[in-house]
This record gives C-alpha cells, structure tokens and sequence, in this order.
C-alpha cells in the first residue's frame, strides 16, 4: 500500500464521530483470534493516547490552534476506546500484562531491525532485552498465582525465557537517557521513537493501575518493580526525540506516525472485523494529518518538507515472532549496561546506578523471587513431565 | 494479625444518622424515589447478548486433518465429543489453580497458626491430590487425543470465575476462616464438576476414565467434608484467635 501523505484527504474530522454503542463494540476472542490481532490492538491503543497527550501539550502552548486540537482529540479520544474495548473481560489483568509485553517484545524486535540509526538501533535492542524478560517473570507469576499457561496468550510465537535478569534493570535517572536524534533525522527514525514511546507510556500506565487491584503481596512488589522499569522505558525512548521540535512539528510527525502504524495493522490484519476498523482509523488519520499540515503551514510558517524529509512512508513494524532475532540478540548483549548516554560492558556501568540498585533492592528483588527455579513448560509448571510422580 | 474485633468501622450509614437524613432531603428534593425500573439496562444487555460471539471454541483433537472438526475428528461416542473435551478443559483450569490456591491458603496457616503439625499435613495432603487430579486428566485428555495445555471455553470461564476466590486467599490481611470460606466455594463447585464429568465419561463409555474420575470425585467429597468442619470449628471455637 502506498500512502502519499500530502495528497490523500481521509475521513475529514467532523464526520468521525461514533456512539457509545460502536465504542463498547465485540470484543475479540481471547482463545481463537491470533495473537498478533491482540498485539495490534494494544499498540494502537497506547498509539492514540499518547497521540492525545502530545496534542494536550501542543493545546497548552498554542493558543491558535486550540479550536483544532479539541477536535482532533475527541476523535483520538473515541478510537482510543473503541480500540481498547476490543480487550474481552476474560483476560485477567495478569493475562493482559502477558499480551503487553508480547507487543513490547515482538515490536520493539521489528523496529530495531528497521531502524536506520545504528545507536538507536541499539537502544531499541537495548531495551528489548528487558522487556523480554519482564514476559518470563510475569508468566512465572501467572503460572504460579492463577496457575495459567502464559503461552495461551503468547500462543508460541515469543519465547518464554529470562534475557537482562529485572532485577539490574533499575537504573539512576541520569543513566536512562539516550542522545536524541538530529533534526534532519530520517523519517523512520522519528516514526519509531514515538511509537515506542507511546507503547511503554501505556505499558507503564497500565502497570500502575492494575498494580494496586492484585491481593497478593508478590504481585504487588512485581507490578511496582516493572512500572518502574517502563518509566525507564518512557525516558528512554521519549529522550530520543529530538528536545528543539516544536509541539505543532511533533503534532505533525505524530499524525504521520499513527498513519504509518495503521497502515502497518490494515496490510498485515488477518481478523476481517478488526481489519475493516484499521482501515476506518486509517481514513481519520489521514483526515488529522490534514489538519496538522494545515496548522504547521499556517502558525508556524514552516516547510512540512523539512520536518517530514520524505512523504513517502517508510517500511512498515513487521507484525511476527522475530525468534532468531531475539536469540541473537540475548546471546550477544544481555550483559550490556548503560552510563550516561552510552551502552557500556558490565563492568563499566554508571555507578550512581549501583547505589540506586543498592537502594530498592534492599528488601530484596520481587522479580527474582516470583520466578525462583522457574521453567516455562507447555500447560504450567505443574505439567513438567520431569516432575511426574 | 489481629483477629477480628470490634472497632470503628465506618461504612454504615448508621453511624451518622445526622448526615444521613440530609442525604435523604437531598434526594428527596432532586432525584425522588419512585418505581423502580431496570428496563433500559435489561434491554441494552439483552442485545449485546443476542448478538454476541462465543468466547471460543474446542481445538480439533491432536493429529486431525486440518480443518477437522471436533465431533467428526474424535472417536468419543454416546456424548458430545465438543461438550466432553470442553468439560474435561474445565477440570483440568480448575484443578491446576486449586492446586495453587492451596499452596496460598498453606502460607495463610503457616503465617497464622503453626509451621508444623495435622491441619498443615491435611492442607499439603489436599494440595497434592489436586495436583495428581490435574496432571490425571491431562493423561486422560492426551489417551482421547485433545490437547491438555489448550484452553478450553469453560476452562476460560472458570478462570475468570475463580478470581475473586484466588483474591480472597491471597490478601494478607483475610483470616484463615475467611480463606477457608473462599475454599469451601471452590470445593463446592469441584464436586458438582466432578460430578458431572464423571456422568458424561460413562455415558461416553469410557468406563476406566469414569472409574478414575470417580475416585477424585470421591478425594474431593473428603475436602469438601474437611473445609466445611474445620470452617464450622474455627468459628464456634476460635474466635478471638487471630485464624478467626
């Protein structure tokens, strides 16, 4: 599919309005659709929200374009719900946070080898790591608190195994940032930065709110420990962006970057309903693109050609368990740490990381002890064959 | 812990009546009561259900041609193979978290009353029974060729049925009568489980299978019996104690 991003109009933003009833729609089925359905479905949630933060923040510094930025975000608003809705009432919110860091994983997998940049790429694998391993010590507590199989949400396409072990993830604030990109950074790069910025925005939202709903002590010290990982995450990402881009620059590269996106969810959807909805949501980004343009032209007095370098779209996430990827990947840079901007061998990690390691762990590690001596095995570990009496 | 005292609870409205017939002027006056209707819900509910899908379905037995279904695929006779294999996913969801939920309530009488002794031998006794009744049925799933690690519809509905249960068990600040309690459901609705999954396997014929599930029937009659008496004990005997 080939988008020109000047040239197609969309939906335009007064005719995007749905009623309740289409927002609390059909939700998708936790046992049947594919898990990559799912995936697509928490993406693009975490997508709309974040797209309606950056509009909040550009609606506090513009007073132009106020009228506008309403608007759009009502419409941002309404696909956020109508998409996160799509999430059935089976899932247990431990089952959901299976499901989250699955899209962390198998997206952030994508955008690593899609990332032109060889030090973000980096960051992006960097991460990765990390998230790969909150999916092992939360499937040990879903195995061990509900006695659920993680691998009927992640239905064999990530591996279930340990990477950069949860608890060295914890990191002194300094240590979390990254160099962001020039302003003359490939479109691809900016595209990645913020769809991954927004996806542990979410992550790190929902953590924090289901955190508090688990009776169990351990889920709750293991919901505390990983949200605070994905704030990590959010600066890490988010301190890739470039700090000089205006709100109505950023505005402009985020409506190209949820178009990209759905355009990624509508080629590679297999579920014909939800499919039908990318292409929908697809149609009113490109109508909020418009409106961007039209904003960016108009107050700022700029180029969008010197924002956006390029309109065609650039290749698209790859929606698909990325397994030797992942495999290389934990082989060859599990023992990687950072200090200040940089990714540094074990030994040579910031050492106001270790005193703020020193300090949380004091009580010991949550994400340790829920997954003492843990092995993943098809149905829970109580199915090991090796254990049979 | 503490047992369960009196003290300033706060939630009734009892408690300041004052404020509460001020409430009651408040309604009075903006939203006064009159017949209670809740036709508009029932109908809005009503037609998400006429309109609903399944929350899934039964995977074809392990080694069918692809495509095949259920009932043509599976050499059970006498029963619905599609209803059999979504009973016995059940069971097996069922038992797998029974055995966790008493690994929590064995932490809740370790922390609570005694490291050591019968009722902790009598709780890891049960546990481990759940346990072999889990891993028999996978056996029993795997001998009929279904898949013991699918998740079945009902085994998904008695996940999200036994939430609140695993949510009592494992709060640190619920007694050891209150677990008992939560667990006394779960064996409630094993039995009944039991029951009947035992009914359809000899209707299927399948006289050994019924035969084993017969004696976890019969296991899980004795912890029903056990939890309802030691429930029963704890609140005549032990109040005051902090297992109450």
């Amino acid at each position: 599919m080939t988008l020109d991003l000047m040239n197609e109009k969309g939906t335009p933003a007064a005719q995007q309005l749905m009623s309740w009833k289409e927002l609390a729609g059909k939700p998708i089925s936790k046992l049947d659709d594919d898990a990559f359905t799912r995936v697509r479905i928490i993406l693009m949630n975490g997508l709309e929200l974040d797209s309606l933060r950056t509009k909040q923040v550009a609606l506090r510094m513009n007073r132009d374009a106020r009228v506008e930025l309403a608007e759009l975000m009502r419409a941002e608003h309404q696909q956020a719900t109508a998409i996160n809705w799509l999430i059935g009432a089976d899932h247990s919110p431990l089952e959901t946070t299976i499901a989250y860091e699955q899209v962390a994983i198998e997206v952030t997998a994508s955008v690593a080898q899609l990332e032109p940049d060889a030090y973000l790429a980096q960051a992006y694998r960097y991460a990765l790591l990390e998230d790969f391993d909150h999916l092992y010590r939360y499937s040990a507590l879903l195995d061990r608190l509900e006695g659920k199989d993680a691998n009927n949400i992640v239905q064999g396409y990530t591996d279930i195994v340990p990477a950069r072990p949860t608890v060295v993830h914890h990191r002194a604030p300094e240590h979390d940032l990254l160099r962001p990109y020039e302003r003359n950074a490939a479109l691809a790069t900016k595209l990645h930065a913020l769809t991954l910025t927004g996806g542990e925005y979410q992550t790190h939202d929902y953590y924090m709110t289901i955190g508090p709903l688990f009776a169990d002590p351990l889920a709750r010290q293991l919901y505390a420990e990983i949200a605070s990982v994905e704030a990590q995450h959010i600066t890490h990402y988010g301190s890739m962006i470039n700090p000089d881009e205006s709100p109505l620059e950023r505005l402009l590269v985020g409506e190209a970057c949820e178009i990209w996106n759905y355009a990624a969810c509508l080629e590679q959807e297999t579920h014909p309903r939800i499919k039908a909805l990318w292409e929908r949501f697809l149609d009113y980004e490109l109508g909020h693109f418009q409106v961007a343009l039209r904003l960016f032209k108009d107050i700022e007095r700029r180029d969008p050609a010197e924002v956006l370098a390029q309109t065609q779209l650039p290749p698209r996430i790859e929606f698909r368990g990325h397994r030797e990827f992942l495999r290389e990947t934990i082989a060859r840079e599990t023992a990687l740490r950072k200090d200040g901007t940089e990714f540094v061998e074990e030994g040579k990690e910031g050492r106001t990381s270790l005193e703020y390691r020193d300090q949380v762990n004091a009580d010991g590690s949550p994400s340790s002890a829920v997954s003492e001596t843990y092995s993943w095995a098809p149905g829970t570990e109580l199915a090991r064959p090796d254990l049979a009496a | 812990m503490e047992p369960t005292l009196l003290g300033h609870n706060r939630t009734g409205s009892g408690l300041n009546p004052g404020d509460t017939q001020l409430m009651l002027a408040a309604v009075s006056e903006l939203s006064p009561p009159g017949r209670i209707s809740t036709r508009q819900s029932d109908a809005e509910r009503i037609s998400y259900i006429t309109d609903a899908d399944s929350l899934g379905s039964i995977p074809p037995p392990l080694g069918a041609s692809p495509g095949a279904s259920v009932e043509t695929a599976s050499s059970l006779t006498g029963v619905s193979p599609t209803v059999f294999f979504d009973k016995l996913g059940e069971r097996i969801a069922f038992e797998r978290g029974s055995t966790r939920l008493y690994e929590a309530l064995i932490a809740k009488y370790v922390a609570l009353v005694d490291s050591d002794g019968a009722g902790l031998e009598t709780l890891q006794r049960i546990r481990s029974e759940e346990l072999d009744h889990f891993r028999m049925l996978c056996d029993v799933a795997t001998q009929l060729g279904a898949d013991p690690t699918a998740e079945t519809p009902s085994g998904d509905v008695i996940g999200t049925a036994s939430m609140g249960l695993l949510q009592v068990v494992t709060d640190p600040r619920t007694t050891l009568a209150q677990c008992l309690n939560a667990v006394l459901t779960a064996e409630l609705t094993d039995n009944a489980g039991w029951e009947l999954l035992t009914e359809l396997a000899r209707a299927a014929g399948q006289d050994e299978v019924a035969e084993r599930f017969a004696e976890a029937l019969a296991d899980e009659e004795e912890h029903e019996a056990i939890v309802t008496a030691w429930l029963k004990s704890l609140v005549t005997d032990a109040v005051g104690t902090p297992a109450v």
